[in-house]
């Protein structure tokens, strides 16, 4: 079997069509408020008091099941892509070059258990996540499938891959859990509160290997574990997604801190995680007043009275 | 029958302007409104997908371009979601000035429950008009506004499977399921 599946074949049936990071940054259309106060609110967050909320948490339930999808192909991809530290021999994979990452891309036989662990609790979570989104009035692959999470996991150093996954994806899933844990609490939604307890359980539990793991193989490298923070750090902004998670009301997503802390995040990773993400809303908040000011600069083509056609 | 779309062209969004003229014209027949002239405003500059109405001649149909969008295909047109955003716009208006109907609240001021009941009362005709609809995203949004129990639910079937309610009557059964709140 293959090692190291780079993201465009990942398997998926013609129900999934991919979107692009490339094909989300050529989408203009910037002018959703997105401060809270604009909209005459106190908060962006997703709650059951607002106008659109079923459709919002529909949406991030929809984001939730493709993302357990990839968290499922990361961690098996981690249980395979690596040799175990010591055995130099394993069939005919010993022989296989493997990109730039020869002294790092060898893990203890543990690591490998514990991905083994997550990618049962992610397939899991996928089955959950398939029901949840029936029971809110979503179909498989009725929304477009951004692939960003499987690309962090792609990384050929296992220790950035452990960075990448499983303390910034699997730390997003901890945020986002906690949201629609909330959500559903509010709502009294008898099975979603429920579910994504039972999921946020397990995500901390992931988020906690990761961090253990981290710091046991670079015990002896700082200049390794730097490159892993760092590579977390960008991962981290990355699924800041623009201002959708932060500590800031005008996010729809929470900052979990409680749970993170739970998860092994010291107080200043998590104190670095609010300000990457708070940096992120407010250079979308930037980025939105821009876009505002350059279309309202351009005359709009359509000034001419529409046509009108008679049936 | 007169529909007019604007923009003419597009720029933030790949939609074309026929092709929702088209789909009104085709909902309209449906709903049998084709004595109506209808309007549609497309603001292309926004995701979101709020859609408005204005009663009048033409009937005013606000759209921002996510309530026409393929969520598939980010930026592209819906034939499906016009069809139904365009419809529930409609039969509102129906409802509105149907002089059997009653006096409804304006949209502004109307709660989300009953803006709820509306919806399935109006998605409930418009599926039986031929449209192909996800059922459950409405009981979900309806179970969202009146409770997750077994009385929200027989109060949902009755406002999808109705044919003529008056807005009393539709406030009524609405009021019902939320009587059963836990």
């Amino acid at each position: 079997m293959r090692t190291f599946l780079p993201v465009e074949d990942l398997a998926r049936d013609d129900r999934f069509v991919r979107y692009t990071m490339r094909e989300r940054m050529a989408d203009k259309r910037a002018s959703a408020r997105i401060d809270a106060k604009e909209r005459g609110k106190t908060s962006n967050r997703i709650t059951p008091d607002r106008r659109d909320a079923a459709d919002a948490a529909r949406g991030l339930m929809h984001g939730i099941l493709v993302g357990e999808i990839q968290a499922l192909e990361g961690a098996g991809r981690t249980c395979h892509d690596f040799r175990v530290t010591g055995i130099a021999e394993r069939g005919p994979l010993a022989t296989q070059p493997i990109a730039d990452a020869a002294p790092a891309a060898e893990v203890p036989f543990a690591l490998k258990l514990d991905m083994a662990r997550q990618a049962w609790d992610e397939a899991r979570h996928v089955e959950i996540s398939v029901k949840l989104a029936e029971w809110m009035g979503s179909d498989i692959g009725s929304v477009a499938e951004n692939t960003v999470l499987f690309e962090a996991a792609c990384s050929t150093d296992p220790v950035l891959r452990l960075a990448g996954v499983n303390r910034a994806l699997e730390g997003l899933a901890i945020d986002v859990f906690t949201t629609m844990k909330e959500f559903g609490e509010l709502a009294q939604d008898p099975y979603l509160a429920f579910c994504e307890d039972w999921m946020l359980a397990d995500e901390v539990t992931h988020v906690k290997m990761g961090s253990d793991w981290l710091r046991s193989l670079t015990a002896n490298d700082p200049a390794r574990r730097e490159r892993a923070l760092e590579f977390q750090r960008v991962v981290d902004k990355m699924f800041s997604f623009g201002g959708t998670r932060s500590d800031s009301m005008d996010s729809p997503i929470g900052l979990a801190r409680r749970f993170r802390e739970l998860a092994g995040f010291t107080d200043d990773e998590v104190a670095d995680i609010a300000e990457v993400s708070l940096q992120a809303l407010n250079e979308r908040k930037q980025s939105i007043r821009a876009a505002r000011r350059s279309s309202a600069d351009a005359v709009p083509p359509t000034s001419n009275p529409p046509t009108s056609n008679p049936r | 029958m007169t529909v007019s779309v604007e923009p003419q062209s597009f720029h933030y969004v790949l939609f074309d302007a026929a092709a929702i003229g088209d789909v009104a014209a085709i909902v309209l027949e449906q709903l049998a409104m084709t004595e109506h002239d209808v309007h549609i405003a497309v603001d292309e500059t926004t995701p979101v997908s709020r859609v408005r109405v204005e009663v009048g001649d033409p009937i005013v149909v606000r759209a921002e371009s996510g309530a026409f969008e393929d969520a598939r295909r980010p930026r592209q047109l819906s034939q499906q979601n016009t069809a139904l955003n365009l419809g529930r716009m409609l039969l509102r208006v129906r409802d509105r000035t149907d002089g059997s109907f009653g006096e409804a609240p304006q949209d502004d001021q109307m709660t989300l429950a009953h803006v709820a009941a509306w919806d399935a009362y109006i998605v409930g005709r418009l599926e039986r008009s031929g449209q192909t609809i996800n059922r459950q995203r409405f009981l979900y949004n309806f179970r969202n506004r009146h409770g997750f129990t077994d009385t929200g639910d027989a109060a949902f079937e009755q406002l999808w499977c109705a044919d003529r309610l008056t807005w009393n009557e539709l406030a009524s059964i609405s009021a019902t399921a939320l009587a059963a709140r836990l």
